[in-house]
């Protein structure tokens, strides 16, 4: 665990020392802001617009930072031979895989925090009340979805040569079940078969990213999720996760690394 | 090492979806005098935006309930959004649509599992004034499109009904009407606004009437006119004057409604109302 | 005991592309060395030296044959526990400090934390890098990452050290460096396993050598006893055995 921990803060003081998560930040301040100053009827108390856009941009950001901070970590270990000294210690490939994703999982959980903190500032600017219990539910699920596609990543970035490529999978993959995998099912319906079984098996088998994504719930004031959903939220991430997670081991564990 | 410049790419079309309205239409101002093709594509896309800005308002109106495409997909009747309805019966309780209160039934357990993490029951805005949410989806879907007249005339309803936002209400109309000029439905709302809001008589009896005017030039001639649009301008002229004690002119008013109306008894009911306070025999 | 043990150690290479041969790096090679030694292994480019300290470190699983450290098969990652390794290019994470990339192997050591700093301020003094140690390490010199990436591989303090060609690259006086630390090690009775093609150190330094010729062995033995059955210097030797004509 200590191995796995050491290897986790290398990642996580990388993400601190570059530019990309300063920059995207910054961004959605000044998008947020600047879809904040638009006058709306001289009225301005109008507020979850402005909640579901500056949502919107944590999100992409987010995934942005989870998927290219994971997909550059094994390939640039490579390329700068890193890996090499790494490894050449008492370091196993399973730890040096789970150290990976680990600090990649915490350095987008603490960028999640600043991200989400904004969020909390803008919304309480114009709504005058503070759900802390409701932002730390969506905040939670965001990050337990971002364990999921860490873990994809990972396993991409094993798969396929390329960082870039295995990036641009990644994001179209997630991107692809937070928008569709909610109606894959009512789409296979429409269709015969084998396609709808077809259809089906993939409705079955996608980490359902979607889930996780309880923007509409933070933007209109809804109620609690109940915690035992909760737990069942961890779980099925967890096990998305251990499943990606076991397979890139089983790929990386017998490779030649020259 | 840069990031995937596809990602990037991403990105910057998820900033743009988000505060589309803005951006396309500072890119539209920009690229104003380059060619015609592009112009119209970028057209087709902003009315296509300006659609879906219009749905995000009823999805707001709903708490963020929407069904989704694939789900209207199995139900058959999806023509008008509730927005339109709920203002159809002009701000009384919006009892026409089904409520059910249960969510529809889950086909799997993926569904109701997933059924506790989104929006999945029908509930309509409750506080009062959180109406407002809506404003800024009209809003841009006004910027996007600016004829689709069934912007103004949805947003001015909750503006001066719900909101008391009347002089907001009445400048948004103004915007709709400087850029459809021959709409007799934002011409209505406008007389509206004037006569129930403002209590102008003589404003509000020139906007009708500009609006009948309209109505005769451009739906008269069509083989399936738009009746009910006519009658409501004619119902609130006669309202108007009658108000106003100018019985005649009310008479003539219901008279050209009784024509029109899909329930030509319950006009002559009025008729004979006023006509017996006229104290004219029949 | 023995330090390093290799049996019958043979190398493949597999290529990714359908239809390329089969490349063999090493084949069946024989190597033990002792305890307190510094021994140099030896052969021209592409020999198989790098080829053969990948199995021993672990990177490359042998296609038949056993290599063991201390003992320990080299596949087990406790194998790596007491040693110590300077890849044949070194490059590290760019973002840290030496003093940062210090302490992370010492984590990974699992290097007690009131050692620590102890060790770090130790091996930075040997390899002369005390002053740098807050500068990040994108900014050294080549001859400086050369000295991190020695220091690096001392952190544990290790009982075995494999170097893969330490000095190439490096100006006279990096060598002499370079040098002066095996010989230090030497002297607490560490055992050093160096590849080299840099055959005037390798007289100097070493006890034993073995050379290694398109992966076979050619000869091993204590540099005192080669000098004295070849009756010439090891350059000539070495030609000799690799099949070059001696210079006019
Ligand atoms: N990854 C690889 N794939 C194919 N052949 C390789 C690979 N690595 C090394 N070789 C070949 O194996 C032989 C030995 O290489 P190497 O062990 O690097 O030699 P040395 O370190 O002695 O210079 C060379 O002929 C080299 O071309
Ligand atoms: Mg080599």
């Amino acid at each position: 665990m200590n191995t796995i921990w050491a290897l986790a803060k290398i990642v996580v003081l990388e993400m601190v020392r570059r530019k990309d998560f300063y920059v995207l930040f910054i961004l959605t301040v000044l998008l947020t802001g600047t879809a904040g100053s638009v006058n709306l009827f001289n009225d301005n108390s109008i507020v979850r617009y402005l909640k579901e856009i500056c949502l919107l941009l944590i999100w992409a950001a987010s995934l942005v930072i989870a998927i290219t901070c994971t997909a550059r970590q094994i390939p640039a270990e490579r390329e700068q031979r890193t890996i090499f000294p790494l490894l050449a210690k008492p370091v196993t490939r399973a730890q040096f895989l789970l150290g990976k994703f680990l600090g990649c999982w915490v350095a987008t959980g603490m960028a999640l925090l600043v991200f989400y903190v904004f969020f909390g500032i803008v919304s309480a600017s114009r709504e005058q009340h503070w759900p802390v219990l409701n932002y730390l539910q969506a905040g939670l699920l965001h990050w337990l979805m971002l364990a999921i596609v860490i873990a994809l990543t990972l396993l991409g970035s094993i798969v396929f040569a390329a960082p870039s490529s295995n990036g641009t999978i990644c994001f179209v993959c997630t991107a692809g079940i937070l928008l569709l995998g909610r109606h894959l099912n009512k789409v296979a319906l429409g269709l015969t078969e084998p396609l709808q079984s077809l259809l089906y098996g993939v409705y079955f088998a996608i980490p359902h990213l979607e889930l996780f994504d309880v923007r509409d719930l933070i933007t209109h004031n809804w109620d609690l999720i109940p915690w035992g959903m909760m737990v069942l939220a961890t779980l099925y991430a967890a096990a998305y996760t251990a499943f990606f997670l076991t397979a890139a081991w089983l790929i990386f564990r017998r490779r030649p690394l020259n | 090492m840069n990031p995937a410049p596809a990602l990037l790419a991403a990105l910057a079309l998820a900033t743009a979806l988000a505060t589309g309205g803005r951006l396309l239409a500072w890119q539209t101002e920009r690229a104003q005098d380059a060619g015609s093709v592009f112009d119209l594509l970028l057209g087709e896309s902003r009315r296509a935006f300006a659609v879906h800005a219009f749905l995000k308002a009823d999805a707001y109106y709903h708490s963020g309930f929407y069904p989704s495409v694939f789900d209207l997909a199995q139900q058959a009747d999806n023509s008008k959004t509730h927005l339109q309805e709920s203002i159809k019966s002009a701000g009384a309780e919006h009892h026409d649509h089904d409520h059910d209160a249960k969510p529809a039934k889950a086909r799997d357990w993926l569904e109701a599992f997933g059924s506790h993490f989104f929006p999945s029951q029908h509930r309509h805005l409750e506080k009062f004034g959180d109406e407002r949410e809506i404003l800024p989806w009209l809003r841009l879907a006004a910027e996007l499109d600016p004829h689709r007249i069934e912007t103004y005339t949805v947003a001015a309803f909750w503006l001066r009904d719900r909101l008391n936002k009347v002089n907001d209400a009445e400048q948004f109309l103004r915007e709709g009407l400087r850029a459809n000029p021959q709409s007799y439905e934002i011409l209505y709302e406008l007389g509206r606004l004037y006569a129930e809001n403002n209590r102008d008589v003589p404003r509000a009896r020139a906007v009708l009437e500009l609006a009948v005017e309209r109505w005769l030039k451009q739906e008269a001639p069509k083989a399936d006119p738009d009746k009910l649009g006519y009658g409501q301008i004619l119902a609130q002229l006669a309202d108007l004057e009658e108000r106003a004690g100018n019985l005649d002119r009310a008479l003539a008013h219901f008279a050209r409604l009784k024509q029109v109306s899909p329930a030509p008894e319950t006009v002559q009911k009025r008729i004979d109302e006023l006509l017996a306070r006229q104290g004219r025999p029949r | 005991m023995e330090t390093l043990t290799i049996d019958n150690l043979r190398v493949e290479y597999r290529s990714r592309a359908v239809g390329e041969p089969v490349k063999t790096a090493v084949k069946g090679l024989n190597l033990r060395v002792a305890q307190g030694e510094v021994f140099g292994f030896l052969g021209p480019n592409g020999a198989g030296k790098t080829s053969t300290m990948n199995v021993l470190l672990g990177f490359v699983p042998p296609t038949s044959g056993t290599a063991r450290l201390f003992g320990v098969d080299v596949r087990e990652p406790i194998a790596r526990q007491r040693i110590g390794y300077l890849p044949e290019q070194t490059y590290y994470y760019k973002f840290l400090t030496a003093e940062e990339l210090l302490r992370f192997y010492a984590e990974i050591f699992q290097i007690p934390k009131a050692e620590r700093s102890q060790r770090i301020d130790a091996v930075l003094k040997l390899v002369e890098l005390d002053h740098a140690r807050t500068r990040q390490i994108k900014t050294y010199s080549k001859g400086m990452q050369q000295r991190a990436g020695l220091a690096q591989s001392l952190i544990n303090n290790p009982d075995l050290l494999i170097l893969d060609e330490p000095t190439s690259g490096l100006d006279p006086i990096g060598r002499m460096k370079v040098r002066e630390i095996i010989q230090r090690l030497k002297s607490e009775g560490k055992t050093v396993f160096f590849s080299s093609h840099e055959l005037g150190e390798v007289e100097t330094v070493c006890d034993r050598i073995a050379i290694l010729h398109q992966g076979e062995l050619k000869t091993e033995g204590r540099v005192s006893d080669l000098l004295r059955e070849h009756g010439t210097n090891l350059e000539q030797i070495f030609l000799k055995i690799i099949g070059h004509p001696p210079p006019p």
